[in-house]
């Protein structure tokens, strides 16, 4: 048989295999299609218009009142003050008569007084509005929101003014340049460092003009890219406004609230008033989008693959003469083109290019993942509502709230939704973020398929066991030999990352005294975890006899295949990311970062600590629950002292 | 005899077999210790989420980072009215640079964290603001910045007044209060306290299509329970579990340093909402073919409902933050009991419903 002979059998076998799946596909989409049977399609259509016709009658009606901060603080003012006119357009604030009494008993948040004039000594040059709020921080935050509120009644004010230059004496342009005591600057716009210098020399004893040429042609690029994404679904008018360098707009809408001022964000000229510090709410807002539709997709993935189970229609398709794999496949393939079309076209309306979506993709893929999973574990449609809820909340704030800091740390970087904001704030996104974002996601993916098409069989499928049991039957289903532990293992390391990083997250807040020596214990423990869970899985399911002999060397193989995938991690981390020292040095505490380039000690360190930790958690694996929980106990306790001293020494 | 009968009748009063069935729901909800489990991840969630909305709040207010002090150097033939516009704000220190590369260097050095370079040209002031990039007081600096700015504005617009029609009012003095204070009442908060009405809602659903796919409900015909026993009994079980949830939340978030206001307003609001969720759930799954229907059908009403009630006012979340908030009026409370009407007023449709409803045909 010839090289191509054998290539030509391949290819004709991935053929059929490829048929096949794509025949289960289309089985699953018909099957689910006409289980949304017209009727229900139509209800759901009535409902939507019924709801925006009420909707938009009532915005017609101008009773609408869809901001959720609508009349929070209540402002003291009398009836003939200017000040009413501010209220009124602003939708957290509220109009009550001026009483000092209501004020003491928290009736008012906020009492408006007298104006006074500018001194000639030192303070403000221009008039002042004499205010009272009450006591507490609520009453600090009226005044704050009252203040931004009168300072874009101002701004629509001054866009009405024919002399445009009283009206606007002031122009601004924003840069934003890497100071050399910050290390090396994000990799974004790296090229500003040179163009800026020239403003700065030039600019000596220059007429103003040439200054100004100069820092556009600067930053002319960044605002341009910046600005076109985040108008596109905050306000268009003003939006287009922004090209007209002659007479500076001005930053319309209610101002003070959150979402008013960050959807327009981004600007980074004009006047004081339209430069935007660098909170990419709008973009975040926008981001967020992506992830609605894959509830929506999860549930009835989730469904799907329960009913199969319940219903024992399932056991059809496993005495076919198809592969486990390609059964799991074709069922999943219809939900899985679904979120991509859908993300594609969510996309395609927020001005989102391919990188979006590629962004995007993995975080739906490890949503269809983890659903997977849960349904196979789950024992009822109820357990299933509750796992898919657990997956959507877990998700989607892993997803979403690291990518809040997205300009602040590069370690928003852990989640693909960074990836996004970035894209529509304008930024370049380098190939090394988009693998250090995305990696743990297509990880996670494989292995969490992996384990669901291992419990993907008869005995797994249509029995009643509660969800641990089901976990470790799911684990046990990957072991073969020795090597299969230490390979396992490996494949945890992006759950490892994931919990580890949550931890960081969660305990940052504490006090550093107690954040530490927590965050060390924290993960010891999530490492040791799981570096013998499937150890004990495979004790449990008597697929290991359980001598010494064999616990130790287990235990040795599983901590060697954490030596290898978490020193490749790093490695990768440091050819990859040389922008992320930030998220470096905040794992480096934590014991889980360190370089390879030090020492010979310092690499034989860990993978002596990780299979004696191993070993001695799988010493406990190899009898009862109670057992395993003491030798975990026990070797948390010594990889937190190892980590303790790790700290100590070079920390 | 006649002692019999009455004592038979009593016991009867009290097992009413409603109250059989939502204690039976509830413990088969407790039973299945994975619900157990999803609720525990889901509070960790929770508390994940609003310690980095605490943490946020405080990265982003420049109010909350106490005796940080941004040093500006001004250079350029404005420098004088910058200067002074800037001694109006106490978060910055601004120095007088002789030359522009001067400042340029002590930037790039650390020694200042931004630079207003002005430049005066026909009858405006043209300022160059430069912030550090991708450092984490880049948003405190360009905030601050700008306040700076807009108080130079505002000074030169004083200056014009005459020239301008109608001159700007006065702005109230900056005390610093934080301005995303409000972000934990209004979008937090009734996050949180209305997730647990959507869960109620969806385990109604499958709760009751779960019964009529198995064929349970058959079994009625035996049993000397009527359907609307059933829809009584799950209904009851789930309505009791949301507020109890919700006011988990809330103690959560008065840990993290939230104070909360009328929470027993906020518990019967979240009560009534629930009783509206289960209500319409109840009838999607008596009413829908099979249960992927119903769940279809469940999450597209329960968004709507949200929605569209979010528009008119009074909507379930601005309700929940005005009452949170402690800005409670009378037309708020009103609107609870609006809810807590409604709520009544579905229930009882529902009610209605199930007797009409065949269980045979389910």
């Amino acid at each position: 048989m010839t090289r191509v002979d054998r290539l030509r059998t391949r290819l004709a076998t991935a053929g059929r295999r490829l048929r096949r799946v794509a025949r289960i596909a289309r089985w699953e989409l018909g099957q689910s299609t006409s289980s949304y049977n017209r009727r229900t399609l139509a209800v759901i259509a009535v409902l939507v218009v019924v709801v925006a016709s009420v909707g938009t009658s009532a915005v017609a009606l101008g009773v609408a009142s869809p901001s959720p901060n609508t009349d929070i603080y209540r402002v003291g003012v009398a009836d003939n003050s200017p000040y009413n006119a501010v209220i009124d357009d602003h939708a957290s604030l509220t109009a009550r008569p001026p009483d000092r009494t209501a004020l003491a008993t928290g009736e008012i948040d906020l009492l408006i007084g007298g104006v006074r004039q500018p001194t000639a000594g030192p303070g403000p040059r221009s008039p002042t509005l004499l205010v009272e709020p009450a006591d507490g921080e609520k009453g600090d935050a009226a005044l704050t929101a009252f203040r931004s509120a009168v300072q874009s009644y101002n701004d629509r004010a001054m866009a009405l003014e024919p002399n445009r230059t009283a009206a606007y004496p002031v122009v601004v342009e924003l840069q934003y340049i890497p100071q050399s005591t910050l290390g090396p600057a994000a990799p974004t716009n790296a090229g500003n460092l040179t163009g800026d210098d020239t403003p700065g020399d030039d600019a000596d004893g220059d007429d103003g003009t040439d200054t100004d040429a100069n820092a556009t042609d600067a930053n002319g690029t960044t605002s341009d890219v910046d600005g076109g994404p985040a108008n596109g679904g905050g306000d268009n008018t003003t939006g287009t406004d922004s090209t007209d360098s002659d007479a500076p707009p001005v930053a319309d809408g209610g101002g003070g609230s959150l979402l008013d001022r960050a959807l327009f964000g981004g600007g980074t000229s004009g006047s004081p008033a339209e430069i935007q510090p660098p909170f990419p709410f709008g973009s975040l807002l926008l981001a967020f989008l992506f992830l609605v539709p894959m509830n929506f997709v999860i549930q009835s993935y989730g469904s799907s693959i329960l009913n199969e189970r319940i219903s024992r229609r399932g056991e059809l398709l496993l005495v076919a003469p198809v592969e486990r794999l390609d059964i799991v496949a074709g069922k999943t393939l219809p939900y899985a083109a679904i979120a991509v079309a859908t993300t594609a076209i969510i996309a395609a309306a927020i001005g989102g290019s391919l990188l979006s979506v590629a962004a995007v993709v993995p975080i739906a893929m490890t949503f269809l993942a983890a659903t997977f999973l849960g349904a196979m574990f789950a024992r009822s449609f109820k357990e299933l509502t509750f796992v898919t809820i657990t997956i959507t909340v877990f998700l989607t704030s892993y997803v979403f709230i690291p990518s809040i800091f997205t300009n602040v740390t590069p370690i928003a970087l852990i989640s693909p939704l960074t990836l996004v904001v970035m894209e529509l704030q304008g930024e370049a996104v380098s190939l090394g973020s988009y693998l250090f974002s995305t990696g743990p996601f297509y990880t996670s993916t494989a292995v969490l398929f992996l384990l669901g098409t291992g419990v993907y069989r008869e005995e797994d499928m249509f029995s009643q066991k509660p969800v641990p049991l089901k976990f470790l039957d799911a684990l046990d289903a990957r072991l073969s030999g020795i090597r299969s532990v230490g390979v396992l293992t490996a494949l945890f390391l992006p759950f490892v990352f994931i919990a580890e990083l949550l931890a960081i997250a969660v305990l940052f807040v504490l006090p550093i005294e107690v954040s530490i020596p927590l965050i060390l214990v924290v993960i010891a423990a999530v490492e040791e975890v799981a570096k013998s869970i499937h150890v004990f899985a495979g004790f449990e399911s008597d697929r290991f006899d359980r001598s010494v002999r064999t616990a130790l060397v287990l235990g040795i193989a599983s901590g060697i295949g954490f030596f290898v995938a978490e020193k490749f991690t790093v490695v990768a981390q440091l050819v990859g990311l040389p922008g992320l020292q930030l998220g470096e040095a905040a794992l480096q505490p934590a014991g889980i970062g360190i370089t390879p380039s030090t020492s010979l000690l310092l690499l034989a360190g860990p993978l002596v600590l990780h299979t004696v930790t191993a070993g001695v958690a799988a010493l406990g694996a190899r009898k009862k629950l109670r057992w395993y929980l003491v030798s975990l106990v026990a070797a948390t306790a010594i990889h937190a002292a190892y980590n303790f001293g790790v700290v100590t020494l070079y920390g | 005899m006649a002692d019999r009968d009455w004592r038979r009748a009593v016991a009867d009063r009290v097992s009413d077999p409603r109250l059989t069935i939502a204690g039976r729901e509830l413990r088969v909800l407790g039973r299945e210790k994975t619900i157990i489990l999803a609720v525990v991840i889901q509070l960790f969630v929770a508390a994940f989420s609003g310690f980095l909305v605490v943490g946020l709040v405080s990265l982003y207010d420049p109010g909350s980072v106490d005796g940080y002090q941004i040093d500006a150097a001004v250079t350029g033939d404005a420098t004088d009215e910058m200067l002074a516009a800037i001694e109006e704000r106490p978060a910055i220190e601004g120095t007088r640079y002789a030359t522009t590369s001067e400042a340029y260097a002590d930037f790039q050095d650390g020694a200042v964290n931004a630079v207003f370079q002005t430049t005066r040209s026909d009858g405006r002031i043209e300022v160059v603001m430069t912030a550090p990039e991708g450092s984490i007081e880049t948003t405190l600096v360009v905030s601050e910045g700008q306040e700076a700015l807009r108080a130079l504005e505002r000074n030169l617009r004083t200056e014009r007044a005459a020239s301008l029609s109608n001159p700007p009012l006065p702005l109230p003095p900056d005390t610093g209060g934080n301005p995303y204070y409000d972000f934990t009442y209004t979008i937090l908060l009734p996050l949180l306290v209305f997730l647990p009405v959507f869960i109620s809602g969806s385990i109604t659903v499958d709760s009751l299509t779960a019964e009529s796919e198995q064929g349970t409900l058959e079994l009625l015909r035996v049993a000397p329970v009527t359907m609307v026993d059933i829809v009584d009994g799950k209904s009851a079980a789930m309505i009791a579990i949301a507020p109890l949830q919700a006011v988990a939340w809330l103690g959560l978030l008065s840990l993290n340093g939230v104070a909360i206001a009328n929470v027993g307003w906020l518990a019967a609001l979240v009560t009534a909402v629930t009783a509206i969720v289960v209500a319409l759930s109840v009838a999607v799954s008596l009413l829908a073919p099979d249960r992927r229907s119903a769940q279809l059908l469940f999450s597209v009403a329960v968004l709507l409902f949200f929605a569209g009630a979010t528009l008119l006012p009074g909507g379930p979340a601005n309700t929940a933050a005005r009452l949170a908030i402690d800005s409670a009026t009378l037309s708020t409370r009103l609107a609870v009991l609006v809810y807590g009407i409604v709520g009544v007023a579905a229930v009882g449709a529902v009610r209605r419903l199930a007797t009409r409803i065949n269980p045979n045909r389910l």
